[in-house]
C-alpha cells in the first residue's frame, strides 16, 4: 500500500517531494509503534490503524499545530537551554482522525536556532507523530530530531550558561524580558532562555488541537539559592494564546541543572473565571519549600 | 536592589530617587551608596544596629535579611567616615556601588533627556527605534511641512478618550482620484507596524520623482496612510501594559476595558469568530462600528467614494491575507487576490528572504468575523488585504526595533505590487 502524502501548499512553484530517505524515515516512525500516548488512542504499529480513518481534508494549520506542539515537548526534553529550537517548516504530513475527533499526525518538518549565532543558518529535521485529543490539551509526542548541536558543545554551551546564572547576584529579581522595545540584555539572555525552556513545557501541556501558545514576554523573575547549587528560578512569563489573541500570564517555577532532567511546575491564570491549569511533571522531586505558597 | 545593565531599569531607579529629590528637595552631593555582604547572622545584627542610629540617616535601598544577601545603602555624606569605620572595625566586608550619587544622577538626566531630544526634521528622525504618539504625530507634522505639495493631514476623527485621529493624504492633484488606503497600528500592540507606517510615509516622500513606479501611482492615484489607527490602545501600550490589542472605551455593566477594532466591523458582525465577553480580547463591542477609531474609517470610506485597495497591517504571523474571515465562502475575486497575493508576497521575500503565507482570513489563520476587510470588501473596494508582519513567535509583538526597517522595506516591495496592479488594473 503505498502511502499517500499530502503536501503543503507552499508559497511559490512547486513544493517538497518526498525523497527516499525522507520516506524511509518516516516508515520507520510508522513502524515505530505508539510512544508516549495516552490510552484511548490507537497505540498501533504498521498500518493498522484501528478506528483511525485518514482525514481527508487535512489543514495546513494542523500540520503546523503539530510540528509546534512537538517541538515544545522536544525542547522541554532536551533540557537544554543552549539548543532551543523553533519550527522553520513544514515539509510533509498526514493526518488521521477517529470518531471521537481525535487526530493522529505524522509529519517531517525542519528546525532552526532559536537563538542564532550570526550568519548561522543551519536547519535540524524532525519527524514526530503527535496525538491531539480533540479539544482536550497536552498532545501526546514521539519526536526524533536530528542532532545539529554536537552533544559536547551543547553540553558545554549549558554548562556556560549556568555559570553565567550562577555569578548573577542572588536573589536575581529581574522585570520584563525583552523589554518594550524588543530588547534583551546580552547578561540576561540565558535567563530569558531558561525561562523560555520551562515555558516550553507550558506551551506543550496547553495545547490543543486549536489553540497554541508563542512566549511573549518574561514578566518577573526571583532566582533562589539551592542547596545543590542548581539553578531555582521562580518567574511569570505571559502566553500569547492563538486564536483568542489572549495574555496568559503563567506562574512557573523550575529546577535545573545541567545535563539533568528539567524540573516544572506552574499555575497558569484564565479568563475572567479563573481557570486554574496546572501541572508537574512526571516524577519529579517539588521544589525547595519557599514556594509552598504557590 | 541591585544595579543591572538595562537602561530602563536604572532610569526607573533613577527617576524615583530624582522625583525625592525635587520633592523633598534633596541633593545627593557626596552620598555613596554601599553593597554590604554580611557574612553570617552576627554581622547582619551589626549591621542592623546602624539602622537605628537616626543621626547617620542611612537610606537602606536593600535592607539586612539574611547573610549572603547583599545590603544596600545610601549613606550621606557626612556620614560616610563613620559606616565606613564601623564596618571595618567589625570585620565587614563592603564595596562602593556609587562614589557619588549626585554625579550619577546628574549623569542619566543628560542621558535621559538627551535621549528623548526631538528631531528636528524628517531625516533626522530615527527610524530604528519604537516612538511615542506624540513623537508620531510630530513626525506627521514635519512631514507635511517639508512636503506641502505631496503631503496633508487629515483629522477624520477623535478617539474615544478625545485625541485626534490623522491620516496623511500623498496626493499629487487631482480631484478625488483612485485612491489606496493603508492603516497600520489598528491593535496597539504590534508596535512594528506604526513603526513600519512611519518608514512608508518617509518612503513616499523620498520616492516620488525618484522611483518610476512610485512616481507613476502617485501620478494617477492618491495614498491615504493612517499610521496611528488606534490611538489610545497606543498610549496605553506605552504607559501601562505594552501587550494591549484593544481600544480604551469603557463598557458599560462590565469592568473591562475595550472593543477589539478588528472585530467591530459591520461584516459578519457578531458571528462566530468574535466573542461577546467585554473582557475577551476579541469583544467585538455593543453593536457594528460601536468604537469611533472603526467609524471614523468608516466615514471616510464612505464619504470618499473611491478608494480602490485598502490595506491594513498588523503584526505578527508572517501572512498577507485576503477576505472572507467570517464566512467559508471563497469571495468572489478569490482568484485574482490570491494570484496578487502571490506576486507581492514573491516581491516580499525578494529582499531578506522573509517568508510569509497567504490565502484567506478563514483558510490562513482562523475564522474571524467584524474584520476590516471583510467590510472594504463587501464595500466594493476589491483589493482588500491584510498584513500580518514579521515575525512568527520568536518576538512577536515584542519584535526587536533592529527589525523595523527590514521589515518595512520587505512590506513596501508588496504594497507596491498591490499599488501597481491596483493603478493597472481600474475598475
Amino acid at each position: 500500500m503505498q502511502p499517500r502524502w499530502q503536501l503543503l501548499p507552499a508559497p511559490g512553484p512547486g513544493g517538497p517531494r518526498p525523497t527516499a530517505p525522507m520516506l524511509a524515515l518516516l516508515l520507520l516512525l510508522a513502524l515505530q509503534g505508539a510512544a508516549a500516548a495516552p490510552a484511548g488512542s490507537a497505540g498501533s504499529t504498521g498500518s493498522e490503524h484501528s478506528g483511525w480513518r485518514q482525514d481527508a481534508e487535512l489543514q495546513s494549520g494542523l500540520l503546523q499545530q503539530a510540528a509546534r506542539a512537538a517541538l515544545h515537548f522536544f525542547n522541554f526534553r532536551a533540557g537544554s537551554p543552549s539548543a532551543l529550537r523553533v519550527v522553520s517548516a513544514v515539509q510533509q504530513g498526514r493526518a488521521w482522525v477517529n470518531s471521537k475527533k481525535e487526530r493522529k499526525v505524522d509529519l517531517v518538518f525542519t528546525t532552526e536556532r532559536y537563538n542564532p549565532e550570526e550568519g548561522e543558518e543551519r536547519l535540524g529535521k524532525c519527524s514526530a507523530r503527535v496525538f491531539f485529543r480533540n479539544e482536550k490539551p497536552r498532545p501526546a509526542i514521539n519526536v526524533t530530531c536530528t542532532r545539529f548541536v554536537e552533544k559536547s558543545k551543547r553540553q558545554q554551551e549549558d554548562y556556560l550558561l549556568y555559570k553565567h546564572m550562577k555569578q548573577l547576584k542572588t536573589p536575581l529579581e529581574v522585570v520584563s524580558i525583552p523589554d518594550s522595545h524588543g530588547h534583551i540584555d546580552p547578561s540576561l539572555r540565558p535567563i530569558w532562555e531558561l525561562a523560555f525552556l520551562g515555558g516550553s513545557y507550558v506551551m506543550w501541556e496547553k495545547t490543543t488541537q486549536f489553540s497554541h501558545y508563542y512566549m511573549a514576554q518574561l514578566s518577573s523573575l526571583k532566582q533562589w539559592k539551592t542547596n545543590d547549587n542548581a539553578i531555582d528560578f521562580d518567574y511569570t512569563v505571559l502566553l500569547h494564546e492563538f486564536p483568542t489573541q489572549e495574555i496568559i500570564p503563567c506562574r512557573i517555577h523550575l529546577v535545573w541543572y545541567p545535563g539533568k532532567p528539567l524540573k516544572v511546575k506552574y499555575h497558569c491564570h484564565g479568563l475572567q473565571t479563573p481557570e486554574e491549569a496546572s501541572g508537574i511533571e512526571e516524577g519529579s522531586a517539588v521544589a525547595p519549600t519557599e514556594l509552598s505558597n504557590f | 536592589m541591585t544595579f543591572p545593565t538595562s537602561c530602563s531599569m536604572r532610569g526607573l531607579l533613577i527617576l524615583s530617587v530624582l522625583l525625592g529629590a525635587v520633592l523633598g528637595k534633596e541633593d545627593f552631593v557626596g552620598h555613596q551608596v554601599l553593597r554590604i555582604s554580611a557574612a553570617d547572622e552576627a554581622q547582619v545584627q551589626k549591621v542592623t544596629e546602624l539602622e537605628y542610629l537616626e543621626h547617620l540617616q542611612l537610606d537602606f535601598w536593600r535592607g539586612p535579611a539574611q547573610p549572603d544577601s547583599p545590603i544596600d545603602v545610601r549613606v550621606p555624606f557626612s556620614s560616610v567616615q563613620a559606616v565606613k569605620v564601623f564596618l571595618e572595625a567589625h570585620g565587614i566586608d563592603y564595596t562602593i556601588m556609587i562614589e557619588d550619587l549626585q554625579s550619577l544622577l546628574d549623569e542619566e538626566q543628560e542621558q535621559m533627556f538627551a535621549f528623548q531630544a526631538r528631531a528636528s526634521s524628517t531625516d533626522t528622525f530615527s527610524y530604528a527605534t519604537y516612538h511615542p504618539l506624540d513623537e508620531i504625530y510630530g513626525f506627521m507634522d514635519m512631514l507635511v511641512a517639508e512636503h506641502p505639495q505631496l503631503v496633508s493631514k487629515l483629522k477624520i476623527g477623535s478617539t474615544y478618550e478625545g485625541r485626534p485621529i490623522y491620516v496623511l493624504k500623498f496626493s499629487t492633484g487631482g480631484n478625488n482620484r483612485p485612491a489606496i488606503w493603508i492603516d497600520t497600528g489598528i491593535h496597539s500592540r504590534e508596535w512594528v507596524t506604526q513603526a513600519s507606517g512611519i518608514w512608508f510615509a518617509k518612503k513616499i516622500t523620498q520616492d516620488y520623482g525618484q522611483d518610476p513606479a512610485l512616481t507613476s501611482i502617485l501620478d494617477n492615484m492618491d495614498i491615504f496612510l493612517e499610521i496611528v489607527t488606534n490611538p489610545d490602545g497606543f498610549v496605553f501600550t506605552h504607559t501601562k501594559n505594552r501587550l494591549w490589542r484593544k481600544t480604551r472605551s469603557i463598557t458599560p455593566g462590565s469592568s473591562c476595558i475595550g472593543v477589539d477594532p478588528n472585530r467591530n466591523w459591520d461584516a459578519g458582525f457578531g458571528k462566530a469568530g468574535a466573542s461577546n465577553n467585554p473582557c475577551s480580547e476579541t469583544y467585538h463591542g455593543k453593536f457594528a462600528n460601536s468604537e469611533t477609531e472603526v467609524k471614523s474609517i468608516v466615514d471616510f470610506v464612505k464619504s470618499h467614494g473611491n478608494i480602490k485597495a485598502f490595506i491594513s497591517i498588523h503584526s505578527y504571523s508572517q501572512l498577507l491575507l485576503y477576505p472572507y474571515g467570517y464566512t467559508t465562502d471563497p469571495a468572489p475575486d478569490h482568484n485574482e487576490l490570491d494570484e496578487l497575493a502571490k506576486s507581492a508576497v514573491t516581491a516580499l521575500a525578494s529582499l531578506y528572504g522573509t517568508k510569509f503565507k497567504y490565502g484567506s482570513i478563514i483558510k490562513a489563520i482562523y475564522r474571524a468575523s467584524g474584520g476590516t476587510i471583510d467590510w472594504t470588501y463587501n464595500q466594493g473596494i476589491k483589493y482588500s488585504y491584510t498584513f500580518e508582519l514579521r515575525d512568527t513567535g520568536r518576538y512577536g509583538f515584542l519584535l526587536p526595533a533592529s527589525q523595523i526597517i527590514p521589515t518595512a522595506q520587505e512590506t513596501w516591495l508588496a504594497l507596491k505590487t498591490i499599488m501597481e496592479h491596483t493603478m493597472n488594473h481600474p475598475y
